[in-house]
This record gives structure tokens, C-alpha cells and sequence, in this order.
């Protein structure tokens, strides 16, 4: 069998062997309760906005309820598999609740089930990642296909980066090829906000290339038609949503904002947080002149990402799947990046969390989930968690930073034996000039 | 100097100066106002006293009044804590029946039930010398609250010996309660001051002393004003608490920090050791 078939299909049973047995509560949670109301027709912006409202009048704080907060797009990619679920499971809900704080009811046999068919869509997302990457680099394929970050996101956690990093990573090799595809294709990887950033640098690089720039802007815009919808039909529902949510939301993640957590000081926290924002757009503006028309795209691309996952002020564990394929390619860049957010999940919620398709199974293995939860609630409430939480949040900023020196470096090096090149080129010119004018200057009679 | 440098240096001194903010924000902002964070929780801390109001999605901690005793300023050791699961108005659960909204004022913040035919005000009054609890509605109402700790080793004076079995104590304004610290070698006392009489008070036994006192009134308003205070037994060591975290976060800060610049300066990474052993 080829190897690249044997990678692609170990890929593939490590992840459908894991997905039914695992779960982040609160996020499949969301895909779970977002897919039943997109099947039924509701829109899902008025009902996240709806809740907020109501968070938002009980409590007077500026707080946001964390439901389905992604591009229109992103919930039909889960629809046709949880309608799949439902016509062997029937309509009745087998998870209730589990937005944080609570905790899910889980209604058995139906939750694996249901687990393995929701995250489908990730698993064939991984998989589509490790394909592409076998036919550049087989070595690199592994590393996608079994690290255990990229693994535990997509089928422990459930959730769907892969699906962003299929299409950033197409996007990045089409683009150079067909404009439009790639437009689409970069218009896809918008399911989860964070890549909006790229747009400046597609743009300017496509700048001056008008027909180029017009499929690609054609294609982006495609994409961007279920976004154009419901901003006509709810426009303050998905506004709050993906605007005013995702731009006002406190700082921290697995970065050096996450000190922020220890300020229970809500107000104060969002003023704070406008101070990422302002170095994210100057690292953009700085960026532009270095990487918007010259240097290797994948550099460029991966240039940009690194100053919002530096600057940005929200950097969940799992955003970095989005880019791995991307860093796997990069010559300049450490692949072992991974470790940082790998190891930060553990800290932040405790594996049981992920585990509660096989505890919930059995009142034994309730009552083992119930004593270990009050000796992590213990190293919580006295803030031994966020000590480590904090060093490995800045160890993770850091070492996005190298690999971002690095790059820069690479690339100014390039530069530089591109300019010299140049001057190379320019000297054998004048050269040639000088003899041809010496030439015709001897011939002239 | 070159740009990978000042890069860095940059880089650096925004990491160490925002890891000052939570004890700046400590030390100017988060005393004597009702806070606001998480999912809806608010909490008040002043000299002596830390309150914690818990989100409308849990029922317990509504409060939960600590105090920050002399001799260890940065811990917080619990005195009492109102339980919203388990107290109830003319038969309706505080948790599970009522709409509840909250809002702060500066040092009181008002937390409003209300369901059809019943609204009531539950008023939380910080000062420094202790915490008023007040329930106000504009029409009689019959009310079942229940105060938890974990444990009082005597109540009014009772001990366990004196009440192996729930007790219904002599109804009076005043409860007094004794408890230790083991943690900080202490022991400490509580009091509850109550604006009036109420028909029924009673207290709970679990284990070793009593972890709950139940207090049942008829009345259109009632406060309850708790206040604490701790003595040491014996030599009391430091202690770690959550408070301390500002203190800590900028030396995790300058450690990892210093770290980074180190291996950058003298370390190699793998590819230089390969490049090194092939030439």
C-alpha cells in the first residue's frame, strides 16, 4: 500500500478509535445545541444574542453568554451528521445543557453516538490535512497525523480548528495558482474569526494584479453571502455576536494576558484588554511592508498569525491547530510548539472534564469523577493552578516570539542575498553597457 | 542595536510590566466597591472583610462574608455563607423560583427576587466593621434561611455534647459562633445581629460541631449583620492564599522571562548541534 494511504488511514482510526469516548462539555455542547436549532430553521445569532440579553439585564456586567459565536457557515458543515443522528436516535435531546458552569446530562446509549457523528467533520478535516501534507512530505504528515495535541483538539476536546487549518493550508497553495479557489478556500478558514487578520496580506500581495485580486475578492465575498443574510435579516443579533463579542472579550488564553484572571474586576479587565488590540494593529501595520508584496508566502502567512496569536488578546489551546500543517512546511519554524498549549490544557480543565462520556457511564465512576473534582476545585479556589497556568501562558508567547524572530530574520537574510542579487545584476548590466558603448563607440566610424 | 534585540527587549519589559497589573489593580481599584466578573459574580473587599456574591447560575455563596484576620491580612477565612439552594420565601426556592436581577452600588449592592405576586430586595451593606445582610419586600412574607459553615464548635454557647441532634435554640437577636482555623493556628468568632426576633432558629450538627443554623421569620424586612474576628492559639506560620497570587505573578514573570534571554544567549537548538557535529 502506498504510504501515503497508510498515514491517511492511521490518522483516521486513531481519531474515530478516540472520538465517541471523549468531549469538552461546553463547546460540543454548543455544536450539539447549534446544529438542532439549524435543523429546525432558528437562527442561531438571535438565540445566543438572546441569552446574553438575558445574562446581561440579571446581572448588569457586561457579560456574554459563550454559545455559538462563528461564521454562519461553519454549523452546516455539522447539520447533515447530527441529522444523520437523529434518524437513528430519534429527536429527543441526549445532552442537556452544559454550558458552563453546569454539567451535561447525558442520556446513554445514544452520547457516543452522537459524539463519533459530530465530530466527523473534524476527523475528516485532520484527515484531508494529512493527505496534502503526505503528498509534499511524509515525515511531516506524520507528525499531523499522531501528534497528541493535534489529536486530543480534534477528537478528545471536539473541536473544529482542523477545519480551519484544511482550508488555510489550501488556500496557501492554491494561491499562486487560482485566485478564485483560493479566495473561496480563505473565505472557508474564516470559520473561526482569528485568520481575518491574513486579509491585509492576500490583498496587498494581489495589489496591482487586478484580475487576480478580483477572483480572489470574488471567491472571499462568495463565501461571505450567509454573513451578508444575516446581517440584513438580524443585523443587531450577529452584530453583538461576532463583533462586539469576539472584540470585546477579555483578555488570556495561553498567552501572557492571563494574569488577567486573577482580576476579578470585569470592567477593568475590558478596559485592559484594549491594550493588545492596539499592538496587534501597529504588529500588522509593521508587518505589512516587510512581508505585504515580498518574501515566501508561507513565511508571510505564518508571520501574520504569529503577531495575532503574539498580540491578540484571546489565544485559546486549540488555535494553534490552525496553523500547524503551515508550521509543519516552515523551514524556520519549531514544530515542537505544540507543547506550551498541550500542556496548558491540563492545567485549565482537568482531564476527568474531557472524560465525562465514560464517567457519566456509571454511578462508580460518578463517584470517583466527584472526588477527584473537589481536589481540583481545592488547587483552584487557592490559585495553585494559575501560578503554573501564568509561566507556561508566557513560556507559549515567548516561543511564538522566536519563531517569529526567526522568521523575520529568514527572511531579512533572503532580502538582503535578493537585493544583492539585484545589485549583481545591476553591476553585469552596467558592464555590459559600458562594453557595448565601447563596442559601438569603436565601431561608429 | 539590532531589531531582533530591541525586539526582544520590548517584548520583555511588556511582559513584566503587565504582570504587575493585578497587584496594582489590587493596591488602587479593588477596594471598597462591589466588583463585578466571571459569568455575573461580584465581590467586595475593604480592610477586614471579603464578600463574595456567587453568578445567578449557582445557588451557593449568596454571600459568603470572610475576613482578613490581623495577624494573616491576605487570607480570607470564611465566617458564614447564605445559601440560595436551600433557603426559601413564603415556599418558594430562592435558586430555582425567582427571577433574580443584581446591581451595584458602592457599598451596597441589590439584589432583587422577584416571581409573580412576590418582590423582594436582598441588600448587602459592606463597612469595615461588618457586613449587613437586609431582606426587604413591600408585603409580609415567611422566610426559611439557612447559614453555613463548616464547622462551629458551638453556637450560643451550645457544643455538639449539648446538642448531638438539630436543635431548636431560644429565639434572640444575637448568634454567636466559635470556630478554628487549623491552617493558621487560630480560633475565631462569629456574630449575627438580627433586626428583630425571628419565630424559629436552629442549629445543625455535623461531625464535631454544627455546619448550619437555620433562621425562620414572618416579617416585611429583616437584616442580619455579620461580623468576625480571629485570635492566634498559637505561633502562626505564613501561609499561602489566593490573595497572594498579584505578589507572585510578576516573579513567575521575571523568571520565565529571564529564562527565554538565557537560552537565546547561550543555547543552541538542534539544528546548530546537527550543523556543528557535520562540520
Amino acid at each position: 500500500m502506498e504510504k501515503r494511504i497508510k498515514i491517511v488511514l492511521l490518522a483516521l482510526a486513531v481519531r474515530l478509535a478516540i472520538a465517541p469516548f471523549f468531549m469538552h462539555a461546553g463547546d460540543v455542547g454548543t455544536i450539539y445545541e447549534s446544529s438542532a436549532i439549524a435543523l429546525q430553521g432558528g437562527n442561531l445569532y438571535d438565540f445566543v444574542y438572546g441569552k446574553t440579553l438575558q445574562m446581561q439585564q440579571a446581572t448588569g456586567l457586561p457579560v456574554f453568554f459563550e454559545g455559538y459565536a462563528y461564521h454562519p457557515l461553519l454549523i452546516y458543515f455539522f447539520v447533515p451528521f447530527y441529522w444523520l443522528f437523529t434518524l437513528i436516535a430519534g429527536p429527543y435531546s441526549v445532552m442537556i445543557d452544559g454550558h458552563y458552569p453546569s454539567l451535561p446530562v447525558l442520556v446513554y446509549p445514544w452520547t457516543p453516538i452522537l459524539l463519533l457523528m459530530l465530530k466527523i467533520p473534524i476527523i475528516l478535516a485532520d484527515v484531508a490535512v494529512v493527505y496534502i501534507l503526505a503528498g509534499i512530505d511524509t515525515r511531516k504528515a506524520e507528525i499531523y497525523a499522531l501528534c497528541p495535541y493535534v489529536v486530543f483538539i480534534s477528537v478528545v476536546w471536539g473541536m473544529f480548528d482542523a477545519i480551519v487549518a484544511v482550508f488555510l493550508l489550501t488556500s496557501y497553495l492554491t494561491f499562486s495558482r487560482n485566485s478564485l479557489f483560493s479566495g473561496i478556500l480563505y473565505g472557508l478558514s474564516l470559520m473561526k474569526l482569528y485568520t481575518i487578520v491574513l486579509l491585509p496580506l492576500f490583498v496587498i500581495r494581489l495589489f496591482g494584479k487586478w484580475k487576480d485580486l478580483l477572483q480572489f475578492m470574488g471567491g472571499l465575498t462568495l463565501t461571505l453571502l450567509p454573513v451578508a443574510y444575516f446581517l440584513i435579516v438580524s443585523p443587531a443579533s450577529i452584530w453583538n455576536v461576532l463583533v462586539t463579542f469576539q472584540g470585546t472579550r477579555v483578555m488570556g488564553g495561553v498567552n501572557l494576558y492571563n494574569f488577567i484572571w486573577v482580576v476579578q474586576d470585569l470592567r477593568f479587565d475590558l478596559d485592559i484588554s484594549i491594550i493588545p488590540s492596539i499592538l496587534l494593529l501597529v504588529s500588522i501595520v509593521l508587518l505589512i511592508p516587510k512581508f505585504g508584496r515580498k518574501g515566501p508566502l508561507l513565511e508571510a502567512i505564518l508571520a501574520f498569525m504569529l503577531a495575532s496569536f503574539l498580540f491578540g488578546k484571546v489565544l485559546n489551546e486549540q488555535f494553534l491547530v490552525s496553523i500547524f500543517p503551515l508550521i509543519l512546511l516552515c523551514k524556520k519554524c519549531d514544530s515542537r510548539l505544540w507543547i506550551a498549549p498541550f500542556a496548558f490544557i491540563f492545567l485549565r480543565s482537568p482531564f476527568y472534564y474531557f472524560a465525562l462520556p465514560i464517567l457519566w457511564a456509571s454511578p462508580v465512576f460518578y463517584s470517583y469523577y466527584l472526588q477527584a473534582d473537589v481536589v481540583w476545585r481545592q488547587l483552584q479556589a487557592v490559585g495553585y493552578l494559575q501560578v503554573p497556568m501564568y509561566a507556561v501562558g508566557i513560556a507559549f508567547s515567548l516561543l511564538i516570539l522566536w519563531n517569529l524572530l526567526r522568521i523575520l530574520d529568514a527572511t531579512s537574510v533572503q532580502a538582503v542575498g535578493g537585493r544583492g542579487q539585484t545589485v549583481g545584476f545591476m553591476r553585469r548590466l552596467i558592464r555590459v553597457r559600458i562594453l557595448l558603448g565601447s563596442r559601438r563607440h569603436r565601431f561608429v566610424p | 542595536m539590532k531589531v531582533k534585540s530591541l525586539v526582544t527587549v520590548f517584548f520583555a519589559v511588556y511582559i513584566i510590566s503587565l504582570s504587575f497589573v493585578p497587584l496594582v489593580h489590587d493596591a488602587l481599584l479593588a477596594k471598597n466597591a462591589w466588583l463585578g466578573y466571571g459569568t455575573g459574580a461580584y465581590a467586595f473587599q475593604n480592610q477586614n472583610y471579603f464578600v463574595l456574591f456567587n453568578d445567578p447560575y449557582d445557588g451557593s455563596s449568596k454571600p459568603h462574608v470572610q475576613m482578613n484576620p490581623d495577624f494573616a491580612p491576605n487570607d480570607r477565612i470564611p465566617i458564614i455563607e447564605f445559601s440560595d439552594w436551600t433557603s426559601w420565601v413564603d415556599g418558594f426556592n430562592f435558586f430555582n423560583d425567582f427571577n433574580v436581577t443584581m446591581r451595584p452600588n458602592q457599598r451596597t449592592l441589590d439584589v432583587t427576587y422577584s416571581r409573580p405576586g412576590i418582590l423582594l430586595h436582598k441588600f448587602l451593606t459592606a463597612t469595615p466593621d461588618n457586613i449587613t445582610v437586609e431582606l426587604v419586600s413591600d408585603k409580609e412574607f415567611t422566610a426559611h434561611l439557612e447559614l453555613w459553615r463548616w464547622v462551629m464548635t458551638s453556637v450560643n454557647g451550645l457544643s455538639i455534647k449539648d446538642a448531638p441532634k438539630p436543635m431548636q435554640i431560644p429565639t434572640t437577636t444575637q448568634i454567636e459562633f466559635t470556630f478554628q482555623d487549623y491552617r493558621l493556628q487560630s480560633e475565631g468568632t462569629g456574630r449575627i445581629t438580627l433586626s428583630r426576633v425571628p419565630v424559629q432558629i436552629m442549629i445543625w450538627p455535623y461531625e464535631n460541631g454544627f455546619n448550619k443554623i437555620t433562621i425562620d421569620f414572618v416579617n416585611t424586612e429583616m437584616s442580619l449583620t455579620v461580623s468576625g474576628s480571629m485570635t492566634p492559639v498559637g505561633r502562626t506560620y505564613p501561609t499561602w492564599n489566593y490573595s497572594d497570587l498579584p505578589y507572585v505573578l510578576p516573579v513567575v514573570a521575571v523568571l520565565v522571562v529571564a529564562i527565554y534571554l538565557l537560552v537565546d544567549k547561550y543555547g543552541k537548538t538542534n539544528k546548530d548541534r546537527a550543523s556543528r557535529a557535520r562540520s
